[in-house]
């Protein structure tokens, strides 16, 4: 008993004395807790802690609001020189700026130092659904468009419906205006959507469906990826279905845009570290990503491609003009 | 027996001399998280996930000091409610009604024991509906649809004139006011900006938690600015702190209906706990035969709400777990917490992670009883709270909701904001429209119209589909009911005691 | 006398229909739902004004506005909340509080001694309790100051 006192009296003065310092190393996950950056943040955050890479653990800041735009202004505005702030980002941060719905901010304002895995999409439909083939699912919207509803976490436009309109507009279905989407608080969300009956396919990404799919409720048609996900190879890609649909959530994370060459390269070191970790490898083993790795120099070049190819897409689509 | 076994398993993880001093000293911070105004169990949980992480805590021990904030927090949301009138956080909201007249009635240690009992019994009773039937139970989730969740939130606003007993218009003005005020931000399903005049600050809506701190709380500077102070003490009596076992007797059976509405509210992912309060509290005046007599400081309008609040909480874990939703803001708090100990809610949970699921439940059992047994001695210390002079109590309200709001969300913006409702929320007084249903249409406003708008989506704009399934059809006729029956039932009253009571002018 | 009522009333109704004007001026994107963003606040602005006219029309009795003087003190309190809400960033958390929270407790009851020993004790009291209890992050001082 007087062990156990001690240990509390001990926990709460280390308490005390870090949330004291609480101010050192931060990441903000633009979003509230539970999504996916706040998945990165957190996972990332802990795994630098555990290995040592960063002395004290890192605070993670929920900041929701305006899809991230609310984080993104508040990084360039007020903390643009900041060296100890990392941000979580993905491709929903891509879809926002190539989309301007970032209130006319752009990705030059921040620096883009890695990404550390790749969230596949996936286009999933109930257990007991008749459609075994992302084709049986195209025709059967071709045949009534009305009868199929979509079910995705993002808003209409977003990167969960974009997946969808994809998907179709190679299977040959072209009026995108005839597709009934309807958006969801989350991917689990609209998965309960799809297993009680009222919508009929979910989109998202497969760290939302894995354990759903694990209990056997529901089937994945295609995942949307080069190749099929390791630890899944059961479940085809849509390439190998005949729809050249490439899809996949990349979770990276972006820095403040006026900080030092020194910082910027500390930082990717410090990522490097964690994508080499096994402690990652588990993760995301445990959570259906797929290994995403891209660093310092190449990710900046790879995330302005990422960002204009989703811009054409969205044009061709006319989700923007 | 399995579940028997379960159990043990559970208090074999969760129960040592460690986890029961963690469990304490989360069941003391969570209740003064909870009281104060402006932090809830939402924000009590997120400020504290560090501080497990600090002490290098396991997934256990992480989680027995989590819930025990969570459960702390649900628990301390009514002491100021039943004191200053002051909801402490959101679910607290209903307990106002009935626990600041009895409070002012010189109750003020009745109502805190009678609140504290009704928390335990709901807490407890949905920890062992959690315990009995979450697997079961996440089948729920998938028979609401957009046209379930839709009525049930119309059900909601309906039973709204059962609550407002002077003028109606008054009381639909105060909803429609709360609803209009959910529309602010970006619309959900277009992504594009509403009421915003392009301020960033608005994007995200109106935060619910200043709306009440400003409403509330700093309105309530106001009254005492005009009326100099008179009235101290918050113009509550004290009285002699016993336990009330007559005002717990004869409430026992709200309590068990009011724990059974807020669990199945919580279950239902969406408003959670505020939600369940709501219903439960609306459901017994329906039913009490001293219906008209709440709002008055019934006690049955104390304990129906508290256990419907908690109850809802322990409901609010079944989707959580099973499903992986979050069906309220606390349980998304929780939800990243697990996700960080490597733990992935889902439909696999119950069998992959046994030790984590009934460590959990075992976790909550404890929290409960920890906090039963410390609400009761701790009440006398809060009463206590009612002898400090209104010139210094009222200052400190305020700028602890100011410190609440502005270290949460680092914004001018907000505090401003909430000043301007706390004006809003005096003149509001002045004229006799309630605020509560202000809170309400902010708290389910965005479901309800999201519901709508993805049934109108379905359906390809076809308004039956709303009635289309049976449990639609019931919620509706519910709605129907609970919307006609309080001005049949005030007709009839009216009519027995025809001149009507005149009500006092404060 | 029911005027402030009418007056309520009236004020609710034409701030509904500016609402509803506002509505109109939503956005709507290309690809939207059927009912799209306008709809709902539309309702809601119609409900809204049909209470206000039923508040115009059925007002309840006169309420116990105070003297004008009242009026003035509640103005001067919001202008010291407001205040305090803009000095927090820049003048960081302790000297702000002090300040404000005396002000009110001195309002509320003018005993200066008591409010000037309540506006430190709760500013000194608050920040330790937040700071270190809850581990919030305030501000002590302007940053930069120390």
């Amino acid at each position: 008993m007087k062990k156990t006192l001690t240990r509390v009296a001990a926990a709460l003065t280390l308490a005390v004395g870090l949330s004291g310092a609480a101010s050192a190393t931060e990441c903000i996950a633009p979003a509230n807790p539970g999504g996916g950056w706040d998945f990165t943040c957190r996972t990332v955050s802990k795994i630098m802690f555990d290995l040592g890479i960063v002395p004290e653990p890192i605070q993670v800041t929920n900041m929701a609001g305006a899809g991230g735009g609310l984080a993104f202004a508040h990084v360039v505005t007020e903390r643009n020189t900041d060296e100890d702030l990392f941000v979580a980002a993905s491709s929903a941060t891509a879809t926002r700026l190539a989309q301007g719905a970032y209130g006319g901010m752009n990705a030059d304002m921040v620096r883009w130092p890695a990404s550390l895995g790749a969230d596949p999409g996936v286009l999933v439909v109930a257990a007991d659904s008749p459609w075994k083939s992302l084709s049986d699912m195209v025709e059967a919207v071709k045949a009534d468009p009305a009868s199929v509803t979509f079910a995705g976490g993002s808003a209409a436009g977003g990167f969960d419906h974009l997946k969808v309109l994809m998907a179709l507009r190679r299977g040959g279905f072209d009026d995108i205006r005839a597709v009934k989407y309807i958006s969801l608080d989350g991917g689990a969300d609209a998965l309960t959507q799809v297993i009680g009956g009222h919508a009929q396919v979910m989109t998202g990404d497969m760290s939302e469906v894995v354990g759903f799919l694990k209990a056997g409720k529901v089937r994945v048609l295609a995942v949307l990826n080069e190749d099929r996900v390791p630890g899944f190879e059961d479940i085809p890609t849509a390439k190998e279905q005949g729809f050249d649909v490439v899809a996949v959530n990349w979770r990276g994370f972006y820095l403040p845009g006026g900080i030092s060459d020194a910082a910027y390269d500390k930082w990717v070191e410090r990522l490097m570290k964690v994508a080499e970790s096994d402690a990652w490898a588990e993760a995301m083993a445990a959570n259906g990503l797929a290994p995403f790795p891209k660093f310092g120099a190449d990710f900046e070049t790879w995330v302005r491609g990422n960002i204009e190819e989703i811009r054409a897409l969205s044009k061709e689509i006319g989700v923007i003009q | 027996m399995d579940i028997l076994s379960n159990l043990a398993l559970g208090f074999s993880v969760a129960l040592s001399p460690f986890t029961l001093m963690l469990a304490v000293v989360g069941c003391f911070l969570g209740t003064i998280i909870g009281a104060l105004p402006g932090l809830g169990p939402s924000n009590g949980v997120a400020i504290l996930i560090p501080l497990a992480f600090t002490m290098g805590l396991d997934a256990t021990a992480a989680l027995v000091l989590m819930t025990s904030v969570y459960y702390g927090a649900m628990y301390g949301g009514r002491i100021s409610s039943i004191l200053l009138n002051i909801p402490g956080d959101e679910p607290a909201l209903m307990t106002t009604l009935d626990g600041y007249p009895m409070a002012r009635q010189g109750r003020a240690g009745d109502a805190l024991v009678l609140s504290g009992v009704a928390s335990f019994v709901g807490a407890f009773l949905a920890t062992i509906g959690l315990m009995l039937l979450a697997p079961l139970l996440a089948e729920v989730a998938f028979l609401f649809g957009p046209p379930e969740y839709f009525a049930l939130y119309a059900l909601a606003f309906a039973t709204l004139g059962g609550l407002a007993s002077r003028n109606q218009a008054k009381a639909a003005l105060a909803a429609f006011i709360g609803l209009g005020i959910s529309t602010i931000g970006l619309d959900n399903s277009t992504g594009m900006p509403r009421y915003t005049g392009g301020n960033l600050h608005l994007m995200d809506g109106i935060d619910f938690l200043v709306a009440i701190v400003g409403l509330f709380a700093v309105s309530e500077v106001f009254v005492f600015i005009e009326r100099h102070g008179v009235g101290s003490a918050v113009g509550v009596r004290l009285g002699r702190v016993t336990v009330p076992f007559r005002d717990i007797l004869h409430s026992g059976w709200s309590m068990l209906r009011a724990t059974v509405i807020g669990f199945f509210a919580g279950v239902l992912p969406g408003a959670g706990a505020s939600l369940g309060s709501f219903l439960a509290y609306t459901a017994e005046k329906a039913i009490a035969r001293d219906g008209d007599s709440f709002g008055t400081g019934n006690p049955k309008g104390v304990a129906a709400p508290e256990a419907g609040n908690n109850a809802a909480a322990g409901g609010a874990l079944v989707p959580m777990l099973t499903l992986g939703v979050p069906g309220s803001g606390t349980t998304a708090v929780l939800l990243a917490l697990l996700m960080t100990l490597n733990i992935t809610p889902g439909p696999t949970l119950f069998t992959e992670r046994p030790e984590v699921v009934w460590g959990l439940i075992a976790a909550l059992l404890i929290a409960n009883f920890v906090l039963l047994v410390m609400n009761v001695p701790m009440v006398k210390l809060f009463v206590r709270i009612l002898s400090v002079p209104a010139g210094v109590l009222l200052p400190m309200v305020t700028m602890v909701s100011f410190a609440g709001i502005y270290s949460i969300s680092g914004s001018w913006f907000d505090l401003i904001l909430m000043v301007a409702f706390g004006v809003v929320g005096w003149l509001f007084r002045k004229l006799d429209v309630p605020t509560v249903p202000i809170i309400l249409g902010i708290l389910l406003g965005g479901h309800m119209e999201a519901s709508l708008r993805r049934a109108m989506v379905v359906s390809g704009g076809d308004w039956t589909y709303l009635f289309s399934s049976p449990i639609a059809v019931g919620l509706w006729i519910a709605a129907v009911a609970g919307f006609i029956a309080p001005m049949f039932l005030r007709g009839l009253i009216r009519r027995r005691e025809a001149p009507e009571v005149v009500t006092d002018g404060d | 006398m029911t005027r402030s009522d009418r007056i309520f009333g009236l004020v609710v109704t034409l701030g509904a229909l500016a609402y509803v004007a506002g509505a109109l001026g939503i956005q709507t994107s290309f690809i939207s739902d059927p009912l799209g963003p306008r709809a709902f606040p539309m309702l809601v602005g119609a409900g809204a004004a049909l209470s206000g006219l039923a508040i115009m029309l059925r007002p309840d009795a006169e309420p116990d506005w105070p003297p004008v003087r009242e009026f003035t003190r509640i103005g001067v309190a919001t202008a010291v909340l407001v205040g305090y809400a803009l000095a927090l960033q820049p003048w960081g958390y302790l000297v702000p509080t002090a300040i404000a929270a005396a002000i009110l407790s001195w309002m509320i009851d003018p005993r200066p001694v008591r409010a000037l020993l309540t506006g430190i004790g709760l500013s000194v009291g608050l920040y330790l309790v937040f700071r270190h209890a809850l581990g919030l992050g305030l501000q002590p001082f302007p940053r930069g100051f120390f």
